[in-house]
């Protein structure tokens, strides 16, 4: 099944599927830096609220496309890690360094909004 | 017999062998001491009125027996207690028997030292009646005493037995209660949680912990969390870890975990352990926690009346 990515003015926001396989992953990320170029998004918000596993595979490649990201001038920010996939995450040591990461996709947004306000953050 | 009227004592055939093996408690002290049965049986009423007046004698052991109803009952107990010494069949029954004994000691609180003290004491007042019964034949008293000797000091650990296990129980109950304390996680501000843990944390208490707090921080849309451990005592490297691990996830989720009140003692312990703390916010009290968690979510606190004594 294939992620839905959705624009919202400057920001792109991918949901991830319940049911993705690696391929699906895999091409979510080039269409993701086909879409930042072409849209000339700021930030990407990628929710897996709707993942219930989380393999290593995945998080490698969440984190291929925050750097992806990154290296297209945007921000990258995962939202919607579910608590027993965030522990069984660190458990297996995936622990996304360096990605930004938030609640849910409002927290995303706003943090996406903080980010590019840079140092005026305040709620 | 319910293991609970032994204080949680119980004991096998082959560890009551064991202890009979190791007192050299053979066949033929069954048959020496079966043979002062009725030298007990006449000296008995002489033996338990001379043991509470012995009693009685000091303040310290009166007040157990304040009341005459019960002097009277432990008295024919005692005496039971004395005649059962030399009737034979030294089984698993004799040793519940000893355990039921020593719980009922133990419970009214009669201290160990007093209950060796009246071992003492019954040990010298037969050696003295056997002494006056065996006067044409002292090697017969003196075998005697020997088997009765082996006998009392099987009766003594199996008191002494019921003693610890009772302070065990109680050790391990109170462990419990202090395991089984809930952890609560406080809403303190809007996207701010606070948790202050108290007592022992093993890994079954830090997983339903972990369990809670993450689950806190979805429910509440958390972005701070002040983990405040001034009342933990220890933690070993696998709880450390395993808090370093719920830190980490809560980052997964968005949210920022704020450690505060690491004692000097589990401050080492981490170090010692090398459980990395590098990436965790750790601060010295909770005080600082909440101030910091106030700042990180762009909060200022600002008194709106001066003290009422300036200065």
């Amino acid at each position: 099944m294939r992620a839905s990515i959705l624009k919202q003015n400057k920001y792109l926001i991918a949901s991830v599927q319940g049911s993705m396989s690696d391929a699906d992953l895999v091409q979510l990320r080039e269409e993701l830096a086909a879409d930042v170029r072409r849209h000339r998004s700021t930030g990407v918000i990628v929710d897996v609220t709707m993942l219930d596993v989380m393999d290593s595979f995945a998080v490698r490649t969440l984190r291929g496309i925050a750097q992806m990201v990154k290296l297209l001038g945007a921000e990258c920010i995962v939202v919607g890690i579910q608590p027993e996939v965030a522990f069984s995450m660190v458990q297996l040591g995936l622990t996304l360094e360096g990605t930004m990461t938030a609640l849910d996709l409002e927290d995303g947004l706003d943090a996406l909004e903080a980010h590019a306000g840079a140092g005026t953050s305040s709620p | 017999m319910a293991r609970d009227a032994l204080g949680g004592s119980d004991i096998t055939e082959q560890e009551l062998l064991r202890r009979k093996d190791f007192l050299e408690f053979r066949e033929d002290d069954i048959a020496n001491l079966a043979g002062i049965n009725d030298v007990a049986r006449r000296y008995a009423d002489s033996v338990i009125d001379d043991f509470y007046r012995h009693l009685l004698s000091f303040e310290e052991t009166r007040t157990f027996f304040r009341d005459p109803q019960v002097l009277e009952r432990v008295k024919s107990a005692q005496q039971e207690y004395f005649l059962r010494l030399t009737q034979g069949n030294y089984d698993l029954a004799y040793a519940h028997n000893r355990l039921n004994i020593g719980a009922i000691h133990e419970r009214i609180g009669l201290p160990i030292k007093t209950y060796l003290g009246m071992y003492n004491y019954y040990l010298r007042a037969v050696a003295s009646r056997l002494d006056e019964a065996y006067r044409d034949r002292p090697q017969g008293a003196w075998s005697a005493f020997m088997s009765l000797m082996k006998l009392t000091f099987l009766d003594m650990g199996l008191a002494i037995d019921t003693y610890l296990n009772s302070r065990e129980r109680t050790i391990r109950e109170q462990q419990e209660a202090i395991q089984e304390l809930p952890t609560p996680v406080l809403p303190f501000r809007e996207g701010m949680l606070l948790v202050p843990i108290i007592g022992l944390i093993d890994s079954q208490r830090a997983r339903a912990l972990t369990e809670q707090l993450l689950g806190a921080v979805r429910d509440n849309r958390a972005k701070i969390v002040v983990m405040d451990i001034t009342g933990v005592q220890a933690v070993d490297s696998k709880v450390g870890n395993h808090l370093v691990q719920t830190v980490e996830a809560a980052r997964l989720m968005g949210a920022t975990v704020i450690l505060a009140g690491v004692s000097p003692a589990i401050a080492q312990t981490m170090v010692t352990l090398g459980i990395d703390l590098g990436r965790m916010t750790t601060v010295g009290d909770l005080q600082s926690g909440i101030e910091r968690g106030e700042e990180l979510l762009g909060y200022t606190v600002t008194r709106t009346r001066a003290k009422s004594h300036s200065g």
